[in-house]
């Protein structure tokens, strides 16, 4: 093994007297008055000690893998599984929370309640059907925005237009929605302007439809696509765009052949979020939304809140949705991968 | 000019003050507590006026700690959370959702002899029948809240809003809205039973009947309604817009809109309305149990601060004489005539079990159909 | 930086127009909201009568409004802090590699973004006191941590999955090891994707309410607060609230923007 790390760390000046220091395995004093034009990582990387264990941790690939799988394994366990395995074992339960003494017993009638009764299919199948649609409304609205961003905006300035839509992303779900009632409702400021031009004499009844709904999520959920879409478009070499042009290709075609290929895994990792995400959404679905736009969230909150005493349905339920969101993002990236293997070919 | 650069001086003594206030810790803040102790409480914003905090914290040396809640299902959820070792002391229960934190062992019952103020509560709502579940006390009446029938006087005559129907009406089409659960007793009580189930305890089948033919009600009107909503804020921001002219509520939100000079009015229509008592109650196992008497005692004191209570809540007092605290405005808003309040009775507990065991699917069934 | 602008300038017109449209989009809301705090009533909403400061004053003159603030601003960087670093572990542990169990750990690592924010409070809630943590800010930040790693996760192994792999081997050829090379290359080519899935955490942390809530103490966050002082109307004050929030946060990160471009101009 010549003299590694230093080499590759300090770069190419450095790389004699770190092969010089590495082979007579120098005091680290002795490293410190050699190496004091040499960056940290180079000194880092010659320091004895350090050296020592690293070695030991790369000796076999098998347990540099062990050593960067240890935390991550340990943390998901305890972190992120201890409380689904809590909630299923709710979910499991006769009833919970149950005073002391009271004894619990082990079911599946949760489960059970669930699809004996088709009045909570049609909110669980809306919820899937309307995240869909936003996250595909999201992507569509989002993805002008990004490229111009991305494709138009000068280097210099594309922090600065990205930070300006970022700006009212840092109002809470709660006020935004509100504001959005004071902008759609019967005197509200879009009505107002509608009759002040002279379109109209009755308001427009926009609020507590699917209409508001959509846009109020969409409000929400437009950042979570536009990051993705622009860290994807951004990395788009332009001498691309212009050789598509150069062999005549119109602008469509551009976008459809070159632009859109390369930007599916931006696409796909953003509506991954926002497909995730807005499955979640409660606030805002029951204050835009209208008598027939029950999403399945008000569902399993009705279970906790109303009930009061409904836990074990309400993580039944909780369940049921997670791992229909779980099976349809898996096949969504599955798909998404195809495409992307597909097109790379 | 000079008010401006007044107000930006002030601004940046707000802004350095704001700095000290950062830089300290909740923690350390806590734990500079006085030398009488804490009682924590869960309650609704405005629920103990911030004056009465300030004078009770100096006399009794207690510090006060408020952790503010937005609903009941909330607090019993938190609470069940912790049990059986709770941090909070008192909590903020509706007298008909008693039974549920009771039957949870959450509560315990209430030592009224402890409270030499319990006699300034008005006995419709000490005394009331309630109030007294397994043969104990198990909240202090603070503030009275009901289910009406709100309507912008611009649009609804007074005459309409005497009774339920104008709500289901052709005439008002898309123009209403209200809280579905709340609605199914105030419709069952329209058709002439029992909405809160009482009688039929020994008859669970002509319950699911009852409840079967207010669910067909509902999903019938259902094309007329506007919106289902959940909280007073909703139907507020709803009348503000105009977004609806009618709409079933309870009092307090109405109270307020009122009393910002929104033409809005009130009534307790002919068929009937159910009427609901905010109560403070100690948990089981409360760490600072002694504490919590005493301030429940001292809250009970005087009048006034049943007045000041309702001025920031708009439902009413539940303390004898606290309305001469009040403006006109806030008495209109307030009261009610006493032939509308003769058909006013409140939410009772015993069977709710039964009741929301068959309400509960039914506002599913509604909200699906 | 386009050498022959003449050719994408229909785009060009075309596009920006969309942006604009959708700024004012998201803006509208914003100035309705920021309009609505200088209302002389107790309710938000159309028409506005009389007009008034006392709301935004009240802001400053009420500093349990702005320790609040104080104290989700620390909450949300802490929390950010903990799942940065622990998500762009897994998502290195992740990225690329094939072993056993792969998509298992793909899976149990999204799944806090899966669960609804009331069952994953309450099931955070049972678990802290399985734990022995006590409720709190050490509660809410670790409840928020656990609850962003999914999206720094999908953001960086989004980042992670185009690094030339030349450029590691490269470093790897010239005898770096793994953890230098992670930090001389990998880790400077992930920073894009670790700024976003920041903001991302600090959003998620900043907004939230339902695991605030019951992981809380005594103390609210601002969300928190909010949704109390909701409950008795949504009044001006709350606008003024978050209008003033927003200005801090703006501030906030105005001057880190300024701060990490002075430091990066230093070393």
């Amino acid at each position: 093994m010549p003299c590694p790390a230093a080499r590759g760390a300090g770069g190419q000046t450095h790389a004699k007297e770190s092969c010089m220091t590495d082979h007579s395995h120098p005091s680290s004093k002795a490293v410190a008055t050699v190496a004091t034009d040499r960056t940290f990582w180079g000194r880092l990387a010659a320091w004895g000690p350090y050296h020592t264990l690293m070695r030991l941790a790369t000796a076999s690939p098998r347990r540099q893998f062990l050593i960067l799988a240890a935390f991550p394994v340990l943390w998901v366990l305890t972190q992120h599984l201890g409380p689904m395995l809590q909630m299923l074992r709710v979910s499991l339960l006769d009833a919970y929370p149950v005073a002391p003494g009271v004894e619990q017993h082990f079911t599946l009638d949760n489960y059970a309640r669930f699809f004996g009764d088709s009045i909570f299919w049609m909110p669980f199948f809306r919820t899937l059907a309307f995240a869909a649609v936003f996250t595909f409304c999201t992507l569509i609205i989002t993805y002008p925005v990004a490229y111009f961003l991305a494709r138009h905006v000068s280097r210099k300035n594309q922090m600065l237009f990205l930070l300006l839509l970022l700006i009212p992303f840092w109002v809470g779900e709660i006020v935004r929605t509100y504001a959005i009632m004071i902008l759609l409702g019967n005197t509200g400021a879009v009505n107002l302007v509608l009759k002040w031009v002279g379109l109209i004499d009755r308001p427009i009844p926009f609020m507590y439809t699917s209409f508001s709904m959509g846009v109020g999520i969409v409000y929400l959920t437009a950042l979570y696509m536009l990051l993705p879409l622009y860290s994807a478009l951004e990395k788009l070499p332009q001498s691309m765009n212009e050789a598509a042009a150069d062999l005549g290709a119109g602008a469509w075609t551009r976008f459809w052949r070159v632009s859109l290929p390369l930007t599916i895994e931006g696409i796909s990792s953003g509506c991954t979020l926002v497909f995730l995400i807005s499955t979640g959404f409660y606030a805002t679905p029951v204050l835009l939304g209208g008598p027939s736009t029950t999403v399945f969230a008000e569902t399993i909150a009705g279970f906790f809140h109303v009930a009061g005493d409904e836990w074990p349905t309400g993580a039944a339920f909780a369940t049921i949705m997670f791992m229909a969101a779980l099976v349809i993002t898996a096949t969504f990236q599955k798909l998404m991968n195809a495409l992307r293997k597909g097109e790379s070919k | 000019m000079s008010k401006l650069i007044y107000n930006r001086r002030r601004f940046l003594g707000t802004a350095a003050a704001t700095g000290a206030a950062l830089a300290s810790p909740f923690y350390l803040r806590r734990a500079a507590a006085q030398s009488g102790g804490e009682v924590n409480i869960w309650t609704y914003n405005d629920f103990v006026p911030a004056a009465f905090k300030e004078q009770f914290e100096a006399e009794t040396g207690i510090k006060v700690n408020i952790r503010l809640v937005d609903d009941q299902g909330k607090q019993f959820n938190l609470l069940a959370a912790e049990q059986p070792i709770p941090t909070v002391d008192i909590m903020t229960v509706a007298g008909h959702r008693f039974l549920q934190f009771i039957d949870s062992d959450l509560l315990a019952p209430l030592d009224t002899d402890r409270l030499t103020n319990w006699g300034n509560i008005n006995p419709t709502f000490s005394e009331s029948d309630w109030s007294t579940i397994n043969g104990n006390k198990w909240g202090a009446p603070i503030l009275s809240g009901m289910e009406v029938l709100s309507y912008n006087t611009e649009v609804v005559s007074e005459e309409e809003a005497q009774t339920w129907d104008t709500l289901f009406s052709d005439k008002y089409s898309g123009q209403t809205a209200y809280i579905i659960q709340d609605m199914m007793s105030i419709i069952m009580l329209k058709m002439g039973y029992d909405g809160n189930m009482v009688e039929y305890m020994d008859d669970p089948d002509k319950a699911a009947q009852i409840v079967e033919e207010a669910k067909q009600f509902l999903i019938e009107k259902k094309p007329l309604v506007r919106k289902y909503y959940e909280g007073g804020a909703e139907f507020q921001q709803m009348m503000v817009n105009q977004d609806i002219v009618l709409g079933h509520s309870w009092n307090g939100p109405a109270a307020a809109l009122i009393n910002d000079g929104f033409p809005l009015a009130m009534s307790i229509p002919r068929e009937g309305s159910y009427g609901f008592v905010y109560t403070y109650n100690i948990a089981n196992n409360a760490p600072n149990a002694d504490n919590a008497y005493t301030f429940l005692d001292a809250i009970l004191a005087s009048p006034e601060i049943g007045a000041a209570m309702t001025k920031a809540s708009g439902f009413i007092s539940t303390y004898k004489d606290a309305s001469q605290y009040l403006s006109d405005l806030e008495k209109k808003s307030t009261s009610f005539p006493e032939e509308q309040l003769a058909n006013l009775q409140f939410f009772r507990a015993e069977a709710n079990e039964m009741k929301y065991g068959l309400v509960d699917p039914a506002v599913e069934a509604i909200k699906a159909a | 930086m386009n050498d022959r602008p003449e050719l994408f300038r229909g785009n060009r017109i075309f596009l920006s127009c969309i942006y604009w449209a959708f700024v004012l989009y998201v803006f509208v809301p914003l100035i309705l909201m920021i309009l609505m705090g200088f209302k002389d009533s107790k309710f938000i909403g159309f028409p506005i009568r009389s007009w008034t400061l006392d709301w935004y004053k009240g802001v400053f003159d009420n500093t349990e409004v702005l320790s609040t603030f104080g104290y989700s601003i620390a909450i949300a960087v802490l929390s950010t802090l903990i799942s940065v670093i622990v998500g762009t572990w897994i998502a290195v542990l992740l990225e690329g590699r094939k072993f056993l169990g792969r998509s298992v750990m793909f899976g149990m690592t999204v799944l806090p973004a899966l669960v609804p924010g009331i069952i994953s409070a309450i099931a955070f809630r049972i678990y802290a006191r399985y734990l022995g943590i006590e409720p709190g800010m050490g509660a809410i930040v670790w409840a928020h941590a656990v609850h962003n790693v999914p999206f720094v996760v999908l953001v960086v192994m989004a980042r992670l999955s185009t690094l030339p792999k030349s450029q590691i081997e490269a470093a790897r050829d010239l005898g770096a090891d793994p953890l230098v090379s992670f930090i001389r290359i990998t880790l400077p080519y992930l920073v894009p994707a670790i700024l976003g899935a920041s903001i991302f955490c600090l959003l998620l942390s900043f907004d939230d309410f339902v695991r605030s809530f019951f992981l809380g103490g005594y103390e609210p966050t601002l969300p928190v607060l909010i949704f109390a002082k909701l409950r008795s109307g949504m009044s001006p004050e709350i606008n003024a609230i978050a209008t003033v929030a927003l200005i801090l946060t703006a501030a906030i990160g105005i001057w880190a923007e300024r701060f990490t471009r002075r430091m990066n101009k230093e070393s």
